[in-house]
């Protein structure tokens, strides 16, 4: 294995969007070379305050800059508390792309089914964006996501975007509580799929989204007859280093930064720390 | 076996010692009130090699317990220049148990395979190992002779043993040689010592009676066996979540990192250091979800690592039988007692 520094490399912010109070989207001028596949990851770090994983919510040249990628990060933690202060022209540091490269000729010809629950859309968003910009080599896409309330809807101009282009996309929308004026669906993600006519054999879906959503998913996709290996979970795990070493990611043997985030449902299966 | 096979006359040692403090830091056990560490030796020092081993493993030597990835500073600009520390002296391991040559095996395995490191592997390259025979089990938990480790002799340019009257070392390899002919006259070893080692070895078994009833390669089948979390729970409830097991254990490889700024925040260092499965928190991601919670399934994770994903993975087992864990458990979890479980289960 080729070995790699764990030195970081400075990236300039070029836009800085908050999608509502705690949630930023941000533009950044990628690094020298970077060539990530969807479902990768960066790590992205402020020296001195500290360095963490965060999925790409576009990549180069696919609905942003060649020379740009795009991710979403929640206020939470220490150094999340400091990134979203910061602004355009600011500098975050980046190392990366780390994780599993999925080949996405593997998925030509098939229906798409993503189902992205609160800040699960965000990698998915990058999905959708490769499948957008060579729209004629797959099936119909659809894309559920599912929102704790209407104002934790992320990426609404994509939606709203994505919503008018029904040949392109079909937008579904879920709700698990909402005031007046919401006048859309409100119930958990699963029930997006109720009214869905799969495909079954033809379709491939994508997972991400909080802990209990998997195991729910999961169970409803398989029993409208998706096949296993056609069923993709884009997990999260504690990460330090991203290079198969610190350890923390791991489950069962299986160090996530390595063959993950984006793994495949058949083979990961048989694993008893996955969902 | 008989071949290359010298003599070492115990006085000659500070003159092995003197030689690799030319191109090395050299390490070896020395004791300390009452206990044994790798400690820095020079010509002159008490080298303990009838220690019974040392609570922290030689690993440190290869990934320290704690060691700077890189330092950064803040120029006139406030841009960032990172550096990397330049590679310290290679180091020397004096006196080296069975077991630990095995997890240095294992060490190897886990670089070799899955990750990248830039310090691990090149220390492992640079080092120079001098291993030692065991004639008595370290410690009562000690199970090395159950787990294939304390016949183990590799990896090492020398190998000693301790026959009473005399030392005896066979070189392992070329730079070996060399080392050994700087430091001595390279006298073979007599008829009569290479009987009396052999006498002893005939007889060390029995210093070593056996407390696995199967052999460590059917441990990964016995583990899946044992998947459930109820078995694991009453163990676990004695489980203070120390990670002592984590820091002394020899093939342990979990860092955590985190960076130490100056007051001003103008430079400083991002630094990683020894965390492990039994932490809390180690699996615990931003907004608190954790992936592992429970004590049970730490314990599970712990000895399915050693004795089932490693195998699996490394093509080596996890566990080297040195006893630590169990011995500086404040609650005596006894991996071997474990083990030992498992085997018994259908």
């Amino acid at each position: 294995m080729p070995q790699v520094s764990m030195i970081p490399r400075p990236c300039r912010i070029v836009t800085v969007t908050p999608h509502n109070s705690r949630d930023v989207h941000f533009v950044v001028e990628a690094p020298e070379g970077f060539a990530p596949e969807p479902g990768q990851f960066v790590m992205v770090s402020l020296p001195g305050i500290g360095e963490a994983p965060f999925s790409l919510a576009a990549l180069p040249g696919e609905g942003t800059g060649e020379g740009a990628f795009e991710m979403l990060i929640r206020r939470i933690g220490r150094l999340t508390n400091l990134i979203t202060r910061l602004k355009a022209g600011d500098e975050l540091y980046v190392r990366g792309p780390y994780g599993r490269r999925v080949a996405w000729d593997q998925f030509e010809d098939a229906n798409l089914v993503l189902l992205a629950g609160g800040l699960g859309l965000a990698p998915l968003r990058s999905f959708v964006r490769r499948a957008l910009g060579r729209r004629d080599r797959f099936g119909r896409i659809d894309l559920l996501v599912g929102a704790r309330s209407p104002d934790e809807l992320l990426f609404r101009t994509d939606l709203l975007v994505w919503a008018s282009r029904q040949d392109d996309v079909h937008v579904h929308l879920t709700v698990d509580a909402a005031r007046e004026g919401w006048d859309g669906r409100i119930g958990v993600i699963t029930s997006l799929l109720d009214g869905l006519a799969l495909d079954s054999a033809r379709t491939v879906a994508f997972l991400c989204g909080p802990p209990v959503m998997y195991r729910h998913c999961l169970r409803r996709l398989l029993g409208m007859g998706l096949y296993e290996h056609n069923i993709w979970l884009t997990l999260e795990r504690r990460m330090k280093c991203g290079l198969g070493l610190c350890g923390n990611c791991q489950m069962d043997g299986h160090y996530l930064c390595c063959e993950g985030p984006l793994v495949n449902w058949r083979e990961v299966r048989h694993l008893r720390e996955v969902v | 076996m008989d071949q290359e096979i010298y003599r070492l006359p115990r006085e000659r040692l500070d003159a092995l010692i003197e030689r690799l403090g030319r191109d090395y830091r050299v390490v070896g056990p020395v004791k300390h009130g009452a206990t044994w560490a790798w400690t820095d030796v020079r010509p002159g020092m008490p080298l303990a090699l009838d220690y019974p081993t040392s609570m922290l493993p030689p690993r440190q030597f290869f990934a320290p317990p704690r060691e700077t990835l890189f330092r950064y500073r803040r120029g006139a600009d406030g841009r960032f220049a990172f550096e990397e520390p330049a590679p310290e002296r290679p180091v020397a391991l004096v006196g080296v148990h069975g077991c630990d040559l095995t997890a240095l095996r294992v060490l190897r395995a886990f670089h070799e395979s899955s990750c990248r490191d830039r310090l691990v592997p090149g220390r492992l390259d640079r080092s120079f190992v001098i291993g030692l025979a065991c004639w008595s089990p370290c410690l009562p938990e000690s199970f090395c002779r159950d787990m294939g480790s304390l016949e183990n002799e590799s990896p090492a340019s020398l190998y000693l043993w301790d026959i009473g009257t005399v030392l005896l070392v066979r070189v392992q390899s070329p730079r070996g040689r060399e080392v050994l002919r700087d430091a001595t006259a390279l006298e073979a070893a007599t008829p009569e010592e290479l009987v009396a080692l052999r006498q002893r070895l005939r007889a060390r078994p029995e210093a070593f009676p056996a407390r696995l009833q199967f052999p460590p390669e059917r441990l990964a089948t016995s583990l899946k066996a044992a998947e459930s979390d109820i078995l694991w729970e009453a163990t676990a409830d004695r489980c203070l979540s120390c990670g002592r097991c984590n820091l002394v254990c020899p093939t342990c490889t979990c860092f955590d990192v985190a960076d130490r700024a100056t007051l001003d925040g103008a430079d400083g260092t991002r630094t990683r250091s020894w965390t492990g499965c039994q932490v809390p928190g180690f699996s615990r991601v931003a907004g608190g979800h954790d992936f592992r919670p429970t004590r049970a399934q730490q314990l599970r994770y712990r000895i399915f690592r050693k004795g089932k994903y490693m195998p699996e993975r490394y093509g080596i087992v996890g566990c080297t039988g040195c006893g630590r864990c169990a011995t500086h458990c404040p609650t005596r979890i006894s991996i071997r007692d474990i083990f030992v479980q498992v085997g018994k289960a259908p």
